[in-house]
């Protein structure tokens, strides 16, 4: 009677396992097939995350959660149009006057880099065409052309994308606790715990993550920034923006985010070890305080392991997915910890 | 007519919820506003008649407050002359009894005994993440709540130490 007991307990436990992981593969399958869903939650998350430690201030100095979040996300977008109304006249400018300038830069790294090559093939005295000034040229002219085209293109097709994130990211603040509570519910009562503290600690280290991450790309601008307009560099401000943005890639972005600048001092006859020596201090700075004190701390993955995952990532989706891999690998590495955790010690 | 029925659903569990732990020793001391708070941190379990709720020597994060039912607590003792083990009935546990409370604090913790559902029981859990988000959002009442614990946690320390003491006594009369 016990046993046949036991076997039916089971067996609704299993189908409730079944039904819950129904769920997750299905809202899965909906994020990576509808066009745009995926990015509009991811910003939708990165919005989250970024403003919940100030909704949580302002419900702990007694606001409800509602009345919190719709005023912190009023200050914020009011903030945020207020700096996008002050800057644009600013940074249009700057992209006009270097969408113009554009060809002479191709034309000087090109000659750049054939310089290099006959120095390379006199050095080592080579047969072989090197041919890397031409295959530069073709790859700058698609980069530009990428970036200068696609991008307008991709933001104009992409405003549900824009718009809908973060009406999102005001309902993920608002009744997150209640969203969280009605999955949970579905959960079999075998797995209840185990799942409720996986969420705990992925919903924790994704927020530190995206947090330090932004604060990272903020303080790497703004040194960038303050350094270029300091030496009267051109172009300063888009190429803080650019370096910001590019800081979010580990390893491999800040690199990408300092070559632009650097071809420009060169073109220009600007003092290159100057330019290199404010993105390199922006770095240190990164690298000494930052790092260690925010970063470090919250996603221990080995450096190996950020470079598989970045390029997984880049494979998969383009500098999207170099941007999403690394957040996506320390889900998997919490996830993959936990449940080994969960099947050693959780069941005695 | 389903915004209404949706809205009545969850609120007839949420005041069933709001009335338990109202006259619970844990959130003893806290305000009706703050107890609705407490409300939306809080997690309803349902479990079958014979079902399992926890296991010794598992990892447990949280504790259980009985809404409805009946729990029996016991724990598995090693037998000598057979391989399966032999379960020891320690207590039964009615509605508004908590148990599991030490997980709430103790990180790691593994349950002392096992937990099961004597009948249809419907249980109110609160686990360490919740704790957590309590003191992050509303670090008021999340210390209300931590000072109540500390407090039940120390009378069983101090209970047990006298228990601790008598049983000295009582060898030491034995072995005299």
């Amino acid at each position: 009677m016990v046993h046949i007991q036991q076997s039916r307990l089971k067996r609704i436990e299993i189908l409730k396992l079944i039904i819950f992981l129904g769920i997750i593969s299905a809202a899965l399958t909906v994020l990576l097939r509808v066009e745009n869903m995926l990015l509009s939650f991811l910003l939708a998350f990165v919005l989250k995350y970024t403003l919940a430690p100030v909704v949580n201030w302002a419900e702990r100095q007694g606001l409800a959660r509602s009345i919190s979040t719709l005023t912190v996300f009023t200050l914020f977008f009011v903030t945020i149009g207020g700096l996008f109304y002050w800057t644009l006249p600013f940074v249009s400018e700057q992209i006009t006057a270097f969408q113009y300038e554009l060809p002479r830069y191709i034309e000087g790294t090109k000659e750049l880099i054939f310089d290099i090559e006959s120095k390379i093939e006199e050095t080592i005295n080579t047969s072989m065409e090197l041919n890397l000034s031409a295959q530069t040229e073709t790859l700058m002219v698609s980069w530009t052309k990428s970036i200068f085209e696609d991008i307008p293109q991709f933001l104009s097709k992409s405003l549900t994308t824009i718009l809908l994130a973060p009406f999102f990211a005001y309902f993920l603040l608002k009744d997150s606790r209640k969203v969280q509570r009605a999955l949970l519910d579905i959960v079999p009562n075998s797995f209840f715990e185990l799942v409720l503290s996986l969420q705990h600690q992925i919903n924790e280290q994704m927020g530190q993550f995206i947090r330090a991450r932004l604060l990272e790309a903020v303080i790497v601008g703004s040194i960038v920034w303050f350094g270029l307009s300091l030496i009267n560099f051109k172009f300063a401000y888009i190429l803080a923006l650019f370096a910001a943005l590019t800081n979010l890639i580990p390893y491999i972005g800040p690199i990408i985010g300092a070559v632009p600048a650097i071809i420009i001092a060169f073109i220009n006859g600007a003092p290159v070890i100057l330019v290199i020596g404010i993105y390199a201090f922006a770095q240190l700075i990164d690298m000494l305080f930052i790092i260690p004190l925010v970063v470090a701390k919250i996603v221990n993955l080995h450096p190996v392991s950020v470079v598989i995952a970045i390029i997984i990532g880049a494979q998969l989706m383009g500098v999207l997915g170099m941007l999403v891999s690394i957040p996506a690998a320390s889900v998997l590495k919490v996830t993959g910890q936990n449940v080994y955790h969960h099947l050693i010690n959780f069941r005695a | 007519m389903i915004n209404y029925l949706w809205d009545n659903l969850f609120k007839k569990s949420e005041d069933a919820v709001f009335k338990a732990i109202s006259n619970n020793i844990i959130f003893e001391g806290l305000s009706r506003s703050e107890l609705k708070t407490v409300v939306d941190f809080l997690h309803v379990r349902h479990y079958r008649h014979g079902e399992l709720i926890f296991r010794q020597n598992e990892i447990g994060v949280g504790m259980y407050i009985i809404l409805k039912g009946k729990v029996d607590i016991f724990i598995e003792k090693a037998n000598n002359t057979s391989k399966e083990p032999k379960d020891e009935f320690i207590t039964r546990l009615e509605e508004n009894d908590i148990m599991g409370e030490i997980s709430l604090i103790e990180e790691n913790s593994r349950r002392t005994a096992s937990a099961k559902a004597l009948v249809e029981v419907q249980l109110i859990g609160f686990f360490q993440p919740d704790l957590q988000n309590l003191l992050k959002s509303n670090p008021e009442i999340g210390s209300k709540i931590l000072l109540k614990l500390s407090q039940i946690l120390g009378r069983r320390l101090a209970e047990t130490a006298r228990k601790i003491s008598e049983l000295k006594k009582q060898i030491d009369s034995l072995k005299a």
